[in-house]
């Protein structure tokens, strides 16, 4: 009875013990960033889980509208003019498809005449403006028109790929150790410049600006090609490719538009993996990080498997930081939780240079 | 003799491994070559053991980069081990009584036995989206806690059982009141079969947090750092994670067969 006696004592103990120890895990109190899917974001800010998130549109409007959150930060006001999501195709594609740079020049000018769309119908005056705003409820899977007028207040809608953005983005990934250095050893690249340089390409976006003026009908491929596209699931930031698919420009420069297994993916780092890697899609929008990330991490040099390149902008900036409703500034935030959508993405880069700039320690 | 078979053993033992890691490496190179592959599988994209020790070595330690803290594997490994002996701390506390209850009294035993026999049969993951919801902290410990709480439980109640009668009935011969019978005679005898509970439910609750890690999310644990690392294509980073997992879960095992050996005298 004794022995008896004394295991549980033991057991209460060590109990005990181990509550303390993972009490006092972090004496310096960093703020928590915890890995969570945009949904889960709104859900348990609303719940009280977690005291903030930063998150890409429509979450921030979503939670705002709701009455869960505020806006604490705007990413415009972290990084000025950030890269986030671009369109990519994929290099086995490429290869294998003779026409694939006529494709190339047309997928540019549908993006750029529907992010001209978007631009004119963000104002209210605009007589597109409630089209553009069924769109984005649609797309982005909103049920309220206020949140999604909201949701396109702070994305900066683009065609041209930003290519110093990118430069600043890869050097910030390889500062936070993100890449397998097997992995960027064999890649070759000398440097961010170099990489970033030979990632993204201006030269569709170019033919598409020499041809914007000219009715899109009159520019059609030869031949209708298929091409299987691949997005982000409610994604605001892609919100061009919907526009132009939904317009049926595509179709009017002859490119039938087939969805790809897989889509919508859940994230970036899925749709790499799972979509290009395995060449179950052909073209598609995702943000620009996990496209730098796994074409080298992932990436099979021998065969280059996760190769994409970059053929133009979707939207710089669209990413806020909410906070619950009592917490007045990053510091505020010290000990406490706040999910972000996972290491290696924009919004955790944004989150450790507003982090930085406030003088407070991250966790994740 | 015994001591050559036994010799013997742990050689064909460390045979199999070194066997086991050559057979691994020698069928990704393999594939690499693209000399073989297994049909349906990216046998090319799993790292080799070399790689996957480099990358246990080289993720070990925390580290800080800018502002941010990197959690190295140990600081993983002791956040899942903490939550996994708080979740079989609980279970130990609540399953031990509530075996002895319903083992020992018939009422007790038709009070719960058909709540238990049903709530048993839902595996630990299966409640994770409950946790998720009614459970502001401490889900990945609560799944824990479902993971080992049965399995003591029910040993409990074969331990109470099993009981040999005659000796209950000597110690009432000889005067013992029911909370002696209980204290003196029952639990020593259960208890053997209360550990090996136990055992058992400390191997679910290490598989359950695992599980748990990686959907109830905190900025630490080794199911935490294996998604995590599979996100960011760091794929010999995710291996050498599931690897420490066995490691652990085989020397957890190994512990509480030494713990039964040293605690319980009384049987062979």
């Amino acid at each position: 009875m004794k022995t008896l006696a004394n295991i549980i004592l033991v057991v209460i103990v060590t109990a005990l013990v181990a509550g303390c120890v993972d009490e006092n895990k972090t004496p310096d109190q960093p703020i928590n960033l915890v890995k969570m899917g945009g949904q889960d974001m709104v859900q348990r800010l609303g719940a009280g889980e977690i005291d903030g998130f930063i998150g890409w549109e429509p979450y921030p409007a979503i939670a705002i509208t709701k009455g869960y959150g505020k806006a604490l930060i705007y990413s415009g006001d972290i990084w000025d003019e950030h890269p986030c999501c671009v369109v990519a195709y994929d290099h086995d594609w490429y290869k294998q498809t003779e026409n694939a740079d006529e494709i190339l020049n047309r997928m540019a000018l549908v993006q750029l005449r529907s992010v001209e769309y978007i631009n004119n119908a963000k104002e209210s005056s605009s007589p597109d403006h409630d089209d553009l705003i069924n769109y984005s409820m649609v797309f982005g899977g909103m049920t309220d028109r206020e949140a999604a007028e909201l949701s396109l207040k702070d994305v900066a809608f683009v065609y041209s790929p930003n290519i110093p953005g990118t430069e600043k983005f890869i050097s910030k990934i390889m500062d936070f150790n993100i890449f397998d250095s097997n992995k960027w050893n064999q890649s070759g690249y000398v440097n961010a410049s170099d990489y970033a340089n030979n990632l993204i390409t201006n030269r569709y976006v170019n033919w598409a600006l020499l041809n914007r003026e000219k009715d899109l009908k009159s520019l059609a491929l030869k031949e209708p090609a298929t091409v299987r596209y691949g997005y982000l699931v409610n994604d605001v930031h892609e919100l061009p490719f919907y526009v132009g698919w939904q317009k049926g420009w595509f179709t009017d420069v002859g490119i039938n538009i087939t969805l790809s297994e897989g889509t919508p993916f859940q994230n970036g780092a899925f749709q790499m993996q799972k979509g290009f890697k395995t060449n179950a899609v052909d073209i598609g929008s995702l943000g620009i990080p996990p496209v730098i990330i796994h074409r080298i991490n992932s990436n099979d040099f021998a065969i280059d498997d996760a190769r994409v390149g970059v053929i133009s902008g979707m939207n710089n900036e669209g990413s806020v930081i909410v906070v619950a409703n009592n917490i007045t500034s990053l510091a505020d935030l010290k000990g406490k939780t706040v999910g972000f959508p996972g290491p290696g993405t924009i919004q955790h880069v944004l989150f450790l240079m507003a982090a930085e700039e406030a003088g407070v320690k991250v966790s994740y | 003799m015994k001591n050559d078979n036994k010799r013997n053993g742990l050689i064909i033992n460390i045979l199999s491994l070194i066997g086991f890691i050559i057979f691994w490496h020698v069928l990704v190179a393999l594939a690499r070559e693209q000399i073989f592959n297994i049909p349906f599988m990216r046998l090319k994209d799993v790292p080799t053991p070399i790689e996957t020790w480099y990358a246990l070595v080289g993720s070990m330690f925390t580290r800080t980069y800018g502002p941010g803290l990197t959690y190295g594997i140990i600081n993983h490994i002791e956040a899942s081990l903490v939550r996994v002996i708080q979740g079989s701390a609980l279970a130990f506390i609540i399953g031990v009584p509530v075996g002895i209850g319903i083992g020992y009294s018939r009422l007790i035993h038709n009070i719960l036995n058909p709540i238990i026999e049903i709530v048993r049969n839902m595996p630990p993951m299966a409640w994770i989206p409950l946790a998720i919801f009614i459970l502001v902290s401490g889900g990945s410990i609560f799944i824990v806690f479902i993971g080992v709480v049965f399995p003591i439980i029910i040993n409990t109640i074969y331990g109470v059982r099993s009981t040999d009668s005659r000796l209950i009935d000597a110690a009432r011969m000889l005067g013992a009141s029911q909370a002696q019978i209980v204290t003196k005679v029952i639990i020593p005898s259960a208890f053997p079969s209360i550990i090996a509970g136990l055992r058992i439910g400390f191997g679910v609750g290490w598989m359950a947090i695992v599980a748990a890690e990686m959907v109830i999310r905190s900025p630490v644990g080794l199911g935490y750092f294996i998604w995590n690392m599979g996100d960011l294509g760091r794929y010999a980073e995710m291996v050498a994670g599931m690897i420490v997992i066995g490691v652990i879960g085989y020397f957890m095992n190994i512990s509480i067969v030494l713990l039964q050996k040293r605690v319980i005298k009384w049987v062979d």
